[in-house]
């Protein structure tokens, strides 16, 4: 096989996804998985290495992400797939001692470059928590925040827009009534669902979500499943679980990640059905991890 | 081979239950009881001198009422609190948001020993300095600062525990958002902090009230209601009162004194009451476990 870890290989299919030409270049044996879908890619990851202190926790990772794709990041805990989500909104920077290394591509933006302005890097990739985090303000407020940081308008158009993101996350008519109560009086679900409003009123351009239901009880999560999937026409999704089923059920793509490297990354229905490395098909099938 | 519900597992679990139950009976007995006794003391002695005429007369030589002393204690807190709780919350804000370098080590290190300072030092230390060095006499700002130099450290400590005990994640959501250090810190982190703030900014009044040796060097004392000039006025306090008046050989000096004493406990009393009434009202609800 080409380069650690990547193991499509398929060098024809290359030429099929649109803006591809555009990549900068890269090592053999790299190739994209997802070029049967008619999208282009969003984020393209080139030789990315990361490092808490001197320690190595991602390894060399190169893989696309398809735009409104959803694509799901599964593999053991400290496999490094939440350490490699945040190196696309580089979360880490706020960790003196994290550090990444190599190129993650949004668009046309190297966003590891030392000039990129974060606020607005941000402001492009939303994300979503393992645990819910609203704001202590009112749930209104909770979505309203966002928005008015990076646009003036009429108060009756930001009263618009919050109802509009709400309502993308099926909580506007579980919270229409009490839109002043405190964000933190929710439950844990409806929590979890307006921070993803809060993401999405913004519109951004990607979305990440770190282990999004993993606090949540079942029907909780089946929301938010279902969510991602109706998110997914606008969005470029991109979700860590370490819930195989639900990396299955939501995904078109899934990376199976271990010891921070991506051991296998393509199609979900392969992952699932025909993994092509032993590793994958021992974790899927639950001998390990 | 152990069985859960073994009685004499269970007698002995009653046992030390009922032992526990005792030692902490008495230990709030210890504490409790002397407080009580104070009380008793100092409102059966300073009975006679509880009057009208204490809120409406000025001391006059070992008689009279308090007026000057009870709006001088209230001016020198007041001034004590203008000048420390700026310094101490944005000192605590410093040393929990980025005090993690040898800077923040050092401050924190400085702090704990001005907690240390007797106060009796740091009021010669004032003496020297401002009413003497600077020449500002005895005075309201010479007290002030130096009671503010007292209560400083007490305000940074909580307002740095406070903050440090707001969720990292709340933080990470805030910033993923593409919000700005400020407005993380002023907007998501202050409201949940801020009842530990007050609990500081609490202990600091309670500490200015009831201060006595800080302020014989740099208040000095007046019989005289305060003119409002800032230096070169000396002004009278309650633990003056209490400190100098009970040294008198006079029945109505030591009423007088208990009466000050009797007012500074009820000053902080109220205080107390005031800032649980305010923290009931001001505190968010708590993020959902």
């Amino acid at each position: 096989m080409g380069g650690p870890g990547l193991l499509w290989h398929n060098p024809e299919r290359r030429l099929a996804a649109p803006g591809w030409q555009q990549l900068p270049s890269f090592g053999d044996g790299l190739d994209s998985p997802m070029d049967s879908a008619q999208n282009g890619i969003k984020i393209k990851v080139r030789n990315l290495h990361f490092y808490y202190g001197k320690e190595a926790a991602l390894h060399d990772i190169s893989l696309d992400v398809a735009t409104s794709m959803v694509t799901a990041f599964i593999g053991p805990s400290g496999c490094g797939k939440s350490t490699l989500l945040r190196t696309f909104n580089r979360m880490y920077e706020l960790y003196p001692d994290q550090r990444a290394e190599g190129e993650v591509w949004l668009d046309d933006r190297n966003v590891l470059l030392p000039g990129e302005d974060l606020y607005r890097l941000r402001s492009r990739i939303g994300m979503v928590f393992q645990k819910p985090t609203p704001f202590p303000m009112s749930i209104h407020e909770n979505v309203a925040f966002g928005i008015r940081l990076y646009e003036r308008m009429p108060k009756a158009e930001l009263d618009d827009r919050v109802e509009e993101a709400l309502r993308q996350v099926a909580l506007w008519d579980e919270v229409s009534g009490k839109l002043h109560q405190s964000g933190m009086s929710l439950s844990g679900g409806q929590q979890q669902r307006l921070c993803m409003a809060r993401a999405v009123a913004l519109k951004p351009e990607v979305l990440l979500l770190d282990e999004p239901a993993s606090a949540l009880d079942p029907i909780s999560t089946l929301k938010i499943e279902e969510l991602i999937y109706e998110l997914k026409q606008n969005y470029t999704i991109v979700i860590v679980t370490h819930n195989m089923q639900q990396a299955a059920r939501v995904s078109d793509y899934t990376a199976f990640m271990y010891l921070g490297r991506v051991v296998e990354f393509g199609d979900t229905n392969k992952i699932f059905t025909n993994p092509s490395m032993k590793q994958t098909e021992d974790y899927i099938t639950g001998r390990y991890g | 081979m152990s069985r859960p519900f073994k009685p004499s597992r269970i007698a002995r679990r009653r046992l030390v239950s009922g032992v526990s139950w005792v030692l902490s009976g008495a230990a709030f007995l210890l504490v409790a009881v002397p407080l009580l006794d104070i009380l008793y003391t100092v409102l059966k002695k300073g009975f006679s001198a509880l009057s009208p005429t204490l809120f409406t007369e000025v001391t006059n030589g070992i008689s009279g009422g308090l007026l000057n002393a009870i709006t001088g204690t209230l001016v020198l807190v007041t001034g004590a609190l203008v000048i420390a709780v700026p310094v101490g919350v944005l000192a605590g804000i410093h040393l929990s948001e980025f005090g993690r370098g040898a800077f923040g080590r050092a401050v924190r290190f400085l702090d704990d020993v001005l907690t240390g300072v007797p106060s009796i030092v740091l009021g010669y230390f004032s003496y020297v300095t401002l009413v003497i060095g600077v020449g500002w006499q005895f005075s309201v700002v010479a007290g002030s600062i130096t009671l503010a130099m007292m209560v400083v450290p007490y305000i940074a400590r909580f307002t740095e525990i406070a903050f440090s005990q707001v969720p990292n994640n709340l933080r990470e959501a805030g910033y993923a958002l593409g919000l700005r250090e400020f407005t993380v810190i002023t907007r998501i982190a202050m409201p949940l902090a801020l009842p530990g703030i007050l609990t500081g900014v609490l202990l600091a009044i309670a500490i200015s009230l009831g201060e006595t040796a800080p302020l014989i060097y740099t208040a000095g004392w007046s019989n005289f209601l305060w003119s409002g000039r800032l230096v070169h006025e000396p002004i009278g306090y309650l633990t003056y009162v209490i400190w100098s008046f009970i040294n008198q050989p006079y029945r109505s000096a030591h009423a007088l004194a208990f009466a000050a004493a009797f007012l500074v406990i009820v000053l902080v009393l109220l205080t107390n009451i005031a800032a649980t009434w305010l923290l009931r009202r001001t505190r968010p609800a708590r993020p959902a476990p």
